[in-house]
């Protein structure tokens, strides 16, 4: 020991701990600024540390994904959970915004006219297949005291007529079928009154047709005709459709208009009945 | 020649449980296909009865005839037994037509399927529109009943597919009883 504490070796050692000594001492004295040195091995060495941080991030958060991917699987499922709530959440707001919707429809329809009962709104089941005048089918029968030829309108107008009821649907025949005629007159002038049916021809575009118009009718177009009521099937003074072209019959012995039905009968989503009425026909018994 | 046993037996009962289950479920199928939506769509349920009608004997072919017939009728707000009738005869016809003049092959099908459901359309069109002496009645055949009959065929060939794949696996396959084999062996001795 004595030996190696005498020797060349040592010697050195201790050299080379006095000049790393030294160094420091040198770098405490720079105030904060790298030496040359240390400059110049973190030039050399920045490009590969950079790509080797990004590749060793990469690897720990794969690492890391390894390690948590049961307690990532589990927030996931949280969040579906979450995400599935909302949704249903979503989902009812949505109803109770129709039903809102549609229940300030009907007060303004009974405000309007106070001697209507209605049913409650109700959902069109489905179109009758392949019908060119678009009859269907709401979710309302006998138990709901629905009964056949009674009117079917929505807040817009009037739409149709049940025909068939069974004891929770009825078959709704649309202002669009030339089986379905009623009475309407312009809301402006009572002279101008006539018959609305619809035809084939009409169907198709939606439409449905005015006859046995005054061939001096003053009809314009856009103007508004509601139901004339004489019948007792419809209640009087209820939008029907618009105006929507006059022309002159064939035999030129009266006029006939296009109508547009106030409702958009091919999109219909829910409907009201109007179960009773001032001047409704009363039953057969 | 193979035998009938007991086992073999068990299966074709429950085989053919199936088949009709899911004959019906077919049916089932097309009768909600028919009343959803607003567009135009094939009366599926005439190539249905058509296609079960083709391997089954008459009387299961003029229930099930009857059966897609008051469907139809559902569907289409028809007078409630009037399409049944109509199919229920169709089904029958097409019942003893396939056992006695055709084979059961595709072209065949098709072509039965496209006649009988011409005949639908056009006895539809007739009694719900052309008697009744509606203006440009004519536009109802060629705007409506001629495109539908003309979804109908197509859908024909899907029905077909899906009939052929159901009676592939399920349609039991001709067997001898032993007394039947025993009785055939006879024969064939003397």
């Amino acid at each position: 020991m004595r030996n190696f504490f005498k020797s060349t070796r040592f010697k050195i050692l201790l050299a080379f701990i006095v000049f790393l000594v030294g160094v420091m001492v040198y770098s405490v004295t720079k105030g904060g600024y790298a030496v040359s040195f240390e400059s110049m091995i973190n030039t050399v060495s920045k490009p590969f540390r950079t790509v080797s941080n990004v590749v060793g991030i990469k690897i720990e958060n794969s690492v890391d994904r390894l390690a948590r991917a049961n307690d990532i699987y589990e927030e996931n499922q949280n969040l579906k959970k979450q995400v599935s709530d909302l949704n249903e959440q979503l989902s009812e707001y949505d109803l109770l915004k129709t039903e809102c919707e549609e229940l300030r429809q009907l007060i303004g329809i009974k405000q309007a006219h106070p001697d209507y009962t209605t049913s409650r709104f109700c959902k069109v089941i489905g179109y009758t297949a392949n019908d060119p005048f678009m009859s269907f089918t709401i979710n309302v029968g006998t138990d709901d005291g629905i009964k056949p030829y009674l009117p079917v309108a929505t807040s817009e107008g009037l739409v149709g007529i049940t025909v068939e009821v069974s004891e929770h649907t009825s078959t709704v025949r649309t202002v669009l079928s030339p089986d379905l005629s009623v009475a309407v007159k312009s809301k402006s002038s009572d002279d101008d009154s006539g018959i609305i049916e619809g035809t084939i021809s009409s169907a198709g575009e939606g439409l449905t047709n005015l006859m046995h118009l005054r061939t001096d009718n003053t009809l314009k177009k856009n103007q508004l005709l509601v139901t004339d009521g004489t019948s007792g099937l419809f209640p009087k003074g209820y939008p029907v459709g618009r105006v929507k072209k006059v022309g002159m019959d064939s035999n030129g012995l009266s006029a006939y208009a296009e109508v547009t039905p106030c409702s958009d009968i091919k999109n219909l989503t829910s409907v009201f009945v109007i179960t009773n009425f001032d001047g409704k026909k009363e039953d057969k018994k | 020649m193979r035998l009938k046993t007991t086992r073999e037996l068990r299966i074709l009962y429950i085989k053919t449980a199936l088949r009709w289950l899911l004959y019906y479920i077919i049916i089932f199928f097309g009768f909600v296909f028919m009343t959803s939506g607003t567009w135009l769509k094939p009366i599926i349920l005439i190539p249905i009865a058509l296609r079960i009608s083709i391997n089954n004997n008459m009387y299961a072919s003029a229930v099930t005839g009857a059966v897609c017939g008051f469907l139809i009728d559902t569907a289409c707000e028809k007078l409630f037994g009037y399409n049944a009738i109509i199919l229920t005869v169709f089904c029958i016809a097409v019942s003893l037509i396939f056992e006695f003049f055709l084979r059961n092959k595709f072209v065949s099908f098709w072509i039965v399927s496209a006649v009988l459901s011409y005949i639908q359309c056009w006895l539809d069109y007739t009694f719900y529109y052309k008697i009744w002496n509606y203006q440009n009645a004519e536009l109802i055949f060629n705007n409506y009943s001629l495109r539908v009959w003309a979804y109908t065929v197509i859908s024909s060939v899907f029905v077909w597919l899906l009939l052929k794949i159901i009676n592939h696996f399920l349609m039991p396959k001709k067997h001898f009883s032993i007394e039947e084999t025993i009785k055939h062996s006879e024969q064939q001795n003397h």
